[in-house]
């Protein structure tokens, strides 16, 4: 899987919204249904999308009753409460679409169903509300698929097949509920591109995504994009209107299908990733400088990530030259069936226990090396958005302390220049090996026993009673020590923040009850309970 | 951080004195007609470098000012007017009659110049300012400004505060008079002398229209100032050197071995090179006195002027450079004397220099690559929301530069941007790197690199080594030194570099 290295890649996309979980559908304006026009339109960049973009085009061929596999699904989730984590969060409904797939599943984005506690799925045609079940949900490409247990639900449903790539400029046809609506809405628009997008589900993983320019709004999320009758995508993220219109973005088969294969084995295993950065090789100087042929072959690895599948195999300075018996041109793109792609795509159809190989240039030699994907690269993962975890975090004295994630980021939002490295530099500057959990002191219920500690907020520990603290278990470990008191030391030139442990002691159930705190700590990050179905199957 | 949290708790308690002073009219008393206002107007033209493009300096601005006139021919006036001028202009308020100046003393940091005319007998008539320096908390000041026609336009308002305050170049606080006066717009409004009875006791520092409060600097740093521009060489405000963190915390205190409910700051970090660490202050240790002044658990003293305000002033406003100043620890709860010989710290000596004016940028471009020295000048050119605008990786090395370079001395070398040149295809994206070696050898200024690139490596290479991604970027020695003129005439490149 291509990761999004940096944090700045991330924010560019930031005004793509996903289209299932936005709970006031009342405040966007209504659909306004176009007519058909028979000229066909040119697919339009996003920097001419000024001018309200494309007239649908009738399609070709008619999709066929989609209604007999579309389904509207009506998921009511917790959101976590990063600030108050001890609670359960707030309550959410969201109402997103997907159809039927063979052996009696239904495909949607894991966006529509993430962190639900309870999912309604209903049918045109149909009064019935089913209450349906999370099967597997895959939060780096944004799919999931739930089931019905009401044993007649899926008899009169005809499952839908899935297409190749669609062509660019070819019609296709999104279905969905969009703006919260009971019936089907159908819009139809062009293929304008082609290409690695960051999905904003997890803000974090790159895949392919196909741009598309059908209307596309909150609730089409899940659905189809057809063409001749054939799944050619499904609807999940596009801009919101005041960033560009009719640029809407679906995931292509590639990627549904290797979702649908990876979970095949009854759980799914995530995208494998190289774990690596690399700049392109087109300075002649520099290609002449690292005794390369002028060949317009090879790319230059930046960085290895320790915690990656290539730490022992690649080194900065390496040169990557084929992958899989595929030429790197030195721009990255490889040839995979006659296109042009980013040579992480052959990376992105591998699974977890596959391998791949790689010949490379070191220290002016060819070398042919083996990269096994056994290992995820999980520092990735605080830089990304977690669902269906409860967050962790430990309280002691009124002092809240929580590892650093990009959820912890966006609930408070700080501005502390040390707090914003230590994310946004995590991986590149690797320093996950010192800091596996970075520990911030992310909030302080106040009380007599912290009422001098304020300044200390937003401070990242690095140790306590002179024990480094690496882990948020080390932190709880060390707390349940019985000292005289605790000096802790965050990083960076500060006072220690001191604490008296039997006067924390003392305040202990006092603040609990005054904020009212159900639970001290949690140090797992297992899914929150829900039905036993689920939970085995998450 | 730490001494920021610190002096808003400062704030709540600096009003304390000063209230019982007695109103005193600030208004001018009546001027006999033949008698001059010791005011003229300043006009400047300046032009501030370009830091995207060091070898030129931006467009001309001007600005129109006013001046306080003092004793020997001198006119006073804020730094931040003259820093980077072209071209001083003297012009008196009734007559309009003008003459060129120069500018004699600056401190940038204290925001402070005196202006000297050309022609010495153009302030003849004028009768100087005295400066009053016991402005307190309730006295009126009246700000100072000119109608078109040259008629004084004062305007009365009221000390709320003094407090140490950032000044703009924010290095270390100083001493700031805050006064609650409604200003009336006028042209020349920069700088506004604020007069007690006839007597200067400030100069304006800045002014929020909403809240329609002013803050001056006030007569104590002006006199400063003033004392050390009559001597010989103008070495500028003392600095010591540490951070501090109030004790009020009793854990923390205990911790430290303070026992009891005694004063002090506890002290978080002491800079090397500097006066704290010379006269062996240490992490840990508890400033009880300074200038023997008792100080308190927030880190105020008891001035007889003001009451309670931060022991920083002692070393400011009371103190010069060469002063030894004694500072009562307490080190593990032993009490302890240490002698502190105060020193001004450059901008210089920093390795992010905090400001720099009057002094083209250092640069030098290699084939289309642009390397600059990070320094807080730089990272400005992204406006006054630099801190959140500017790349936040470099506003992270400026921010926390002792911490990241504690032993000083040197500069962090950045790859600025890239011109797109035949040697620069495939770079032309890159920018805002910080160069770590080149040709193998670590780099601490541009003056290294400029040593450096003279010694390709084998092969006619030259290789520059970046902390961040791409890590390594490769030039051809011979195309860079062939296509420099090329790059000169296409991009307006007066010179390669300036490295003085």
């Amino acid at each position: 899987m291509k990761r999004s290295l940096s944090f700045v890649s991330a924010i560019l996309l930031f005004g793509a919204i996903s289209y299932a979980q936005q709970s006031n559908p009342a405040t966007s304006p209504p659909a306004q249904p176009e007519a058909p026009a028979a000229v066909p339109s040119r697919s339009v960049s996003p920097a001419q999308a000024v001018v309200p973009v494309p007239v649908p085009i009738a399609p070709p061929k008619p999709n066929g009753p989609v209604q007999k596999s579309l389904v509207r699904i009506t998921a009511t989730s917790v959101e976590p409460d990063y600030k108050a984590p001890w609670n359960a969060g707030a309550l959410e409904r969201g109402v997103g679409a997907g159809f039927v797939i063979t052996g009696n599943r239904i495909l949607t984005n894991a966006h529509v169903v993430a962190n639900s506690r309870y999912l309604i799925v209903e049918r045109e045609s149909d009064p019935n509300k089913y209450p349906a079940t999370v099967q597997f949900i895959a939060n780096d490409c944004d799919l999931a698929l739930i089931t019905v247990s009401a044993p007649d639900f899926f008899k009169n449903m005809v499952p839908l097949k899935f297409g190749g790539i669609p062509a660019l400029e070819s019609t296709v046809s999104a279905y969905g509920y969009p703006i919260g609506g009971e019936r089907m809405s159908v819009t139809t628009g062009i293929v304008s591109r082609i290409d690695f997008q960051l999905y904003t589900h997890s803000s974090i993983d790159q895949h392919l995504a196909i741009q598309i320019s059908a209307q596309i709004n909150p609730g089409n999320s899940g659905g189809p994009v057809m063409q001749s009758g054939k799944v050619m995508g499904v609807a999940f993220q596009g801009y919101s209107g005041d960033v560009a219109q009719g640029v809407a973005y679906m995931i292509p088969t590639p990627v549904i299908n290797r979702f649908l294969k990876d979970v095949s084995n009854g759980h799914y295993d995530k995208y494998v990733d190289l774990a690596i950065s690399y700049s392109k090789l087109q300075n002649p100087a520099q290609r002449k400088f690292l005794g390369l042929k002028d060949d317009d072959r090879g790319v230059l690895v930046n960085t290895v990530v320790e915690a990656g599948p290539s730490a022992t195999v690649l080194r900065p300075g390496d040169v990557l030259l084929t992958i899989d018996g595929h030429s790197i041109a030195s721009d990255g793109n490889v040839e995979l069936e006659g296109e042009r792609a980013d040579f992480q795509e052959v990376v992105e159809r591998k699974f977890k226990g596959d391998s791949v190989k790689l010949d490379i240039w070191r220290d002016k030699q060819p070398m042919t090396v083996k990269i096994e994907f056994l290992k995820t690269a999980w520092p990735y993962l605080i830089q990304g958005h977690s669902y269906d975890v409860r967050p962790r975090y430990v309280l002691y004295g009124g002092l809240l302390f929580q590892p650093l994630s990009l959820d912890l980021m966006e609930a408070y939002r700080p501005t502390d220049l040390r707090l914003r490295h230590f994310f946004e530099y995590f991986i590149l500057e690797q320093l996950y090996l010192q800091h596996p959990d970075v520990i911030v002191l992310a909030n302080i219920l106040p009380d007599p026993i912290n009422t001098y500690l304020a300044p200390y907020r937003g401070g990242i520990v690095d140790e306590i009673n002179g024990k480094k603290i690496r882990t948020l278990d080390d932190l709880a470990r060390t707390f349940a020590e019985t000292p005289e008191r605790f000096v802790i030391r965050m990083i960076g030139d500060g006072p220690p923040l001191v604490l008296d442990r039997n006067k924390v002691e003392a305040a202990r159930e006092q603040i609990k009850t005054r904020y009212n705190v159900l639970k001290e700590q949690n140090l797992e990050e297992k899914p929150e309970s829900k039905s036993p179905e689920q939970a085995n199957n998450i | 951080m730490h001494k920021r949290l610190f002096v808003t708790f400062g704030l709540v308690l600096v009003t304390v004195s000063g209230t019982l002073a007695k109103k005193e009219p600030a208004v001018p008393t009546p001027l006999s007609k033949q008698k001059q206002l010791a005011l003229v107007r300043v006009n400047v033209t300046g032009q501030s470098y370009d830091y995207f493009r060091p070898w030129q300096k931006k467009a001309p601005f001007s600005k129109r000012a006013l001046g306080a006139v003092l004793s020997k021919g001198r006119v006073l006036v804020t730094a931040d007017l003259v820093g980077n001028q072209n071209y001083v202009e003297l012009e008196r308020a009734e007559s309009g009659e003008k003459t060129a100046a120069k500018v004699q003393v600056i401190d940038y940091e204290a925001n402070l110049a005196l202006l000297e005319p050309v022609d010495k007998t153009f302030l003849d008539e004028i009768t100087p300012l005295e400066i009053t320096p016991d402005t307190v908390v309730g006295d009126r000041l009246a700000a100072w400004q000119l109608e078109p026609t040259g008629a004084l336009l004062a305007t009365e308002g009221l000390v709320t505060t003094v407090q140490m305050t950032p000044y703009p170049i924010d290095v270390g606080e100083f001493l700031t008079y805050r006064i609650s006066l409604p200003m009336q717009y006028r042209e020349n409004s920069y700088t506004v002398p604020l007069v007690k009875n006839n007597k200067l006791a400030g100069l304006m520092l800045r002014y929020d229209s909403r809240s329609q409060l002013l803050d001056a600097i006030p007569a104590p740093i002006i006199t400063h100032f003033l004392r050390e521009a009559e001597s010989q060489n103008y070495r500028g405000f003392p600095s010591v050197g540490f951070s501090f963190f109030p004790t009020r915390d009793p854990e923390l205190r205990q911790f430290a071995g303070e026992i009891g409910k005694g004063g002090g700051v506890y002290v978080t970090n002491v800079e090397p090179n500097t006066p704290a660490m010379k006269a062996g202050l240490k992490v840990g240790d508890i400033v009880t006195a300074v200038a023997n002044n008792e100080i308190d658990q927030n880190g105020n003293y008891v001035d007889p002027l003001y009451g309670k305000i931060e022991f920083t002033n002692l070393l400011t406003a009371h103190a010069y450079s060469g002063d030894v100043i004694p500072f009562r620890i307490e080190r593990n709860g032993n009490p302890m004397q240490l002698n502190v010989t105060l020193e001004h710290r450059d901008a210089k000596d920093y390795v992010s220099p905090p400001y720099n004016f009057d002094q083209p940028p250092r640069y030098y471009v290699l084939g289309g690559l642009i390397f600059q020295e990070l320094s807080r000048q730089y990272l400005k050119e992204w406006g006054a929301a630099w801190q959140r605008e500017a790349p936040q990786r470099l506003v992270y090395l400026d921010h926390f530069q002792s911490e990241l370079f504690p032993e000083g001395n040197r500069r962090v070398v950045i790859l600025s941007q890239v011109l797109p040149a035949n040697s620069t295809i495939g770079y032309d994206e890159l920018s805002y790197l910080t160069v770590t070696k080149v040709n193998g050898k670590e780099i601490k200024s541009l003056g290294d690199l400029a040593e450096a690139v003279k010694q390709p490596i084998e092969g006619g290479f030259i290789k520059i080594e970046t902390e961040e991604d791409p890590k390594q970027i490769d030039l051809d020695a011979a195309q860079v030194a062939d296509e420099a003129p090329i790059l000169q005439e296409n991009y307006g490149i007066s010179a390669l570099h300036r490295l003085d």
